[in-house]
């Protein structure tokens, strides 16, 4: 009887997880856009004064004031900016332009280079890291460690001022900055290269880590000794045996990542120009723009939740199919 | 923040081009003689946030590509210019009542918006009206109430100021930006121009505009201008290295060393592009005594200053704003480093030389926070105890501008000394950043602006910068150049400071 239940209920009770898991992230990007608009009212200066001009009397400032709705408690610009949100309605920027108009293609841009990197980080680390465990402690396993390490220590800015003068303006092999077209993505594909590596890099020596201390772990596992006994190839061990195993330790190594990536993509957008979300994050907090830096981390908190909730499922998976 | 722009009187400084050495590169951004060609896209990139686009020509434009592209689509009644340091642009000419408080303005003949329509006075009525109700307005308008902007027939415009003031051309440069009547806040990204380019596409910052063929203004040499927009200087330089772009507008002084090794770029120099000036207060606190700012301004060098702060892209200055202007007075003596002067005077003057007192900068423009630094080591010698206090810019405006007893400010409206006069130091000026009143400069300055005849004029104008020179709070080191950067085959780019950059409409390329 309960053998056979099993397949029916077990998706219901996942949907009934991962609809509860959706809630609680709901929950807690609701607290964290609240806590965008208090922060933002605790900073010097307000959207008024960030953007009036010298010469402007007080009366012009707190016109400005008036005409931005920042004579409101800070309370009723909340709930005025979330009550938007189901419908689309991100607000409107301090400058008069519209939310989603600034974010319509930053944001796209965005996840454009930050999904490239992280499928990037993904198939290098895992590549390196099973290249390495291959033979533990031999050659290639030291080198690709080491230089794991010192990747994983150079800065992202490091990286990306290196790229862009070895592989554009010394060689002229790509191009220096990414230049938006009439439709206000990259220009040409190659344009992507350089700030993907940039963010790529120090990502992969973070990850190749993680894949090789995941499957150093498995590898001492009781069925892949027997495996190994059995005189299996090493690689097939490490493909049908090791890797598996090990999966749900790399994936939640990559979704760290991703908040690292999307942190990361800050500075690199702005060293390649790259026409993205970080530059305009980081100019509405210049301006005290809260309904901008509420849009931005509305959107990213929904993808980075997205991301999470989907290695907890990847996880669950493997797990559960290994059970 | 800030509203930076203007224009200079000084056809001399017209500036030389090349790299570090004086053999000129295949050609020459400025100033040459070859004819123009005609044809051709030149990619222009500028400086801006992506977050603080606006696409208003009357709201606060923060980023420069926003007003690059603004001022090649819509024209203003006046523009910058070189000598006089005022050119007509949509207004075609101007003249004044006896008492200098009304003043007519003459639309240019032919002038048409891009749909075709002729442009008439109630056109710029309806845009000058529109500028002055934003919380802008009473400072880019300074003295005009709304109820003065009026039309008369079809081709001339009347502002009547509440004050005598000779300026007010002046004024109209930058920000009167013409559109046509009736355009509402929602089409306001639309409103056709009457400018030498026409709007092709406009996206994230970044715009394609095309020639128009039928401006008024003449002829136009180059098909398009691609506007870039680039968050910071040295992305904009990369990209001009690698071929993305064929000018850096406004790329600065430490891109212009990077590109001083490569023939194929051509260093454009504006000279009296921006002033850096330190501000001590002279109402109340230690620096309220006219002797112990006198022995600052002695005590700095100069020289060195303009060296190591501007690598050398900038001039000497001589304490008075508005270098720029062609009233400017040369004649006074240039202030040069005397220690034991200004020990002597801080003796006088009973300063307290055991204290350390605070300096207050920002990063808000490149050589700010580092001028600071520098200043602090060299007033050490003359015994005074400076340490810089660097806050970020939204503090420092909100807390230290306009209060501070020491603090460094910045200005981009170089060429007009009552400008200065009008903004920051007459007693009642909404920016007096020294808090400095001074009856006998308020009578010059109130003489000065209610002066037609051009020859009494000058001689007011020197005597309000004489008591500037030994009596405001201001300490002004030097002047920084304006840096564009070009590729070779550029021609035809403006040399003027500030916002007269964006005078591209004589632009063309020789390839």
């Amino acid at each position: 009887m309960v053998e056979k239940a099993r397949p029916t209920r077990a998706p219901v009770r996942l949907l009934a997880r991962t609809g509860l898991v959706v809630v609680k992230r709901a929950v807690l990007l609701a607290v964290l856009l609240a806590l965008v608009f208090g922060t933002v009212e605790l900073l010097p200066g307000d959207a008024a004064t960030a953007i009036s001009e010298r010469g402007e009397s007080a009366a012009d400032t707190e016109e400005r004031r008036r005409l931005l709705g920042l004579d409101q408690p800070v309370l009723e610009r909340f709930w005025d900016w979330m009550s938007g949100l189901p419908t689309g309605d991100l607000g409107t920027s301090a400058r008069g332009e519209k939310v989603t108009d600034l974010l319509s293609t930053a944001f796209p841009n965005t996840l454009l280079l930050g999904g490239l990197a992280l499928l990037l980080t993904a198939l290098l680390s895992t590549v390196l890291g099973c290249w390495a465990a291959l033979r533990p402690g031999g050659r290639v396993d030291r080198a690709v460690s080491g230089s794991a390490t010192a990747v994983l220590a150079l800065p992202e800015f490091v990286v990306a001022v290196a790229l862009v003068l070895t592989l554009s303006l010394w060689t002229g092999w790509l191009p220096a900055v990414t230049i938006a077209d009439a439709d206000g993505t990259p220009a040409s594909w190659e344009m992507l290269i350089l700030p993907a590596l940039a963010l790529t890099i120090p990502q992969v020596g973070w990850n190749v880590r993680i894949v090789r201390a995941a499957l150093a772990d498995e590898a001492r596992a009781p069925y892949v000794e027997t495996a190994v006994l059995d005189g299996l190839p090493p690689h097939r061990v490490l493909t049908h045996h090791v890797l598996p195993g090990a999966l749900p330790t790399i994936t939640a190594g990559l979704a760290t990542s991703t908040g690292m990536l999307l942190g990361g993509a800050v500075v690199v957008e702005t060293i390649f120009n790259y026409p993205g979300v970080g530059s305009v994050l980081a100019s509405a907090v210049t301006d005290r723009d809260s309904p901008v830096i509420a849009g931005v981390t509305a959107l990213s908190g929904a993808v980075m939740s997205g991301v999470l909730l989907l290695a907890d499922l990847v996880r669950d998976l493997t797990a559960g199919a290994r059970r | 923040m800030l509203w930076v722009g203007g224009a200079i009187g000084a056809g001399a400084l017209l500036t030389a081009c090349g790299g570090a050495d004086d053999e000129e590169p295949t050609g020459s951004a400025t100033g040459d003689s070859a004819k123009p060609r005609k044809g051709g896209t030149l990619r222009v990139g500028a400086l801006g946030r992506a977050g603080a686009i606006t696409r208003d020509p009357h709201g606060t434009q923060a980023n420069e590509s926003d007003y690059l592209i603004l001022s090649l689509i819509y024209d203003t009644l006046t523009v910058p210019g070189t000598k006089p340091n005022i050119e007509p642009r949509l207004a075609a000419s101007w003249k004044a009542s006896d008492d200098l408080k009304t003043w007519r303005f003459t639309i240019a003949k032919g002038a048409k918006f891009h749909d075709g329509s002729a442009v008439t006075a109630e056109d710029i009525v309806f845009s000058l009206k529109r500028l002055r109700a934003t919380p802008a307005g009473a400072s880019r308008l300074p003295g005009i109430q709304e109820k003065n902007i009026s039309a008369e027939g079809t081709d001339t415009v009347v502002l009547v100021s509440d004050y005598a003031n000779a300026e007010l051309p002046l004024l109209a440069r930058l920000t009167t930006f013409v559109i046509p009547k009736g355009t509402t806040d929602k089409d306001i990204a639309k409103a056709p121009g009457t400018g030498p380019f026409k709007l092709d596409w406009f996206r994230g910052g970044n715009a394609r505009l095309v020639r128009n063929d039928d401006w008024y203004g003449g002829d136009v040499y180059l098909d398009a201008i691609e506007v870039k927009i680039f968050e910071s200087p040295q992305a904009m330089a990369s990209a001009l290295l690698a071929d993305q772009i064929d000018v850096a507008s406004n790329v600065g002084a430490v891109a212009a060393r990077t590109a001083e090794s490569r023939k194929d770029i051509q260093t454009v120099r504006r000279p009296n592009d921006m002033a850096m000036p330190i501000v001590m207060r002279t109402a109340d606190g230690p620096f309220a005594d006219a002797k112990v700012r006198e022995a600052l301004r002695l005590a700095v060098d100069r020289e060195a200053m303009v060296k190591q702060v501007l690598s050398g892209y900038g001039t000497v200055a001589n304490d008075i704003l508005g270098t720029g202007d062609p009233a400017y007075d040369k004649s006074l003596p240039q202030r040069t480093r005397d220690l034991d002067k200004a020990r002597e005077l801080l003796k006088e003057a009973g300063f307290d030389t055991s204290k350390t007192y605070e300096l207050y900068t920002t990063e808000d423009i490149s050589g700010l926070a580092e001028s600071a630094t520098l200043f602090a080591t060299q007033v050490r010698e003359a015994g005074v105890k400076v340490k810089v206090v660097k806050q970020e810019s939204g503090t420092f405006w909100d807390k230290t501008w306009l209060k501070g007893d020491l603090y460094t400010t910045y200005w981009g409206t170089n060429d007009s000394v009552v400008f200065f006069a009008s903004k920051t130091m007459v007693s009642d000026s909404g920016q007096n950043e020294a808090g400095w009143k001074n009856e006998t400069f308020d009578t010059a300055y109130e003489e000065a602006i209610g002066t037609a005849g051009a020859v009494e004029r000058t001689a007011l104008l020197k005597q309000l910068q004489r008591i500037e020179y030994d009596s405001s709070g201001y300490l002004l080191w030097g002047m920084a150049d304006g840096i564009d950067l070009a590729g070779s085959a550029v021609h035809g780019l403006p040399t003027l400071p500030g916002y007269g950059r964006v005078q591209l409409e004589q632009a063309w390329l020789a390839r």
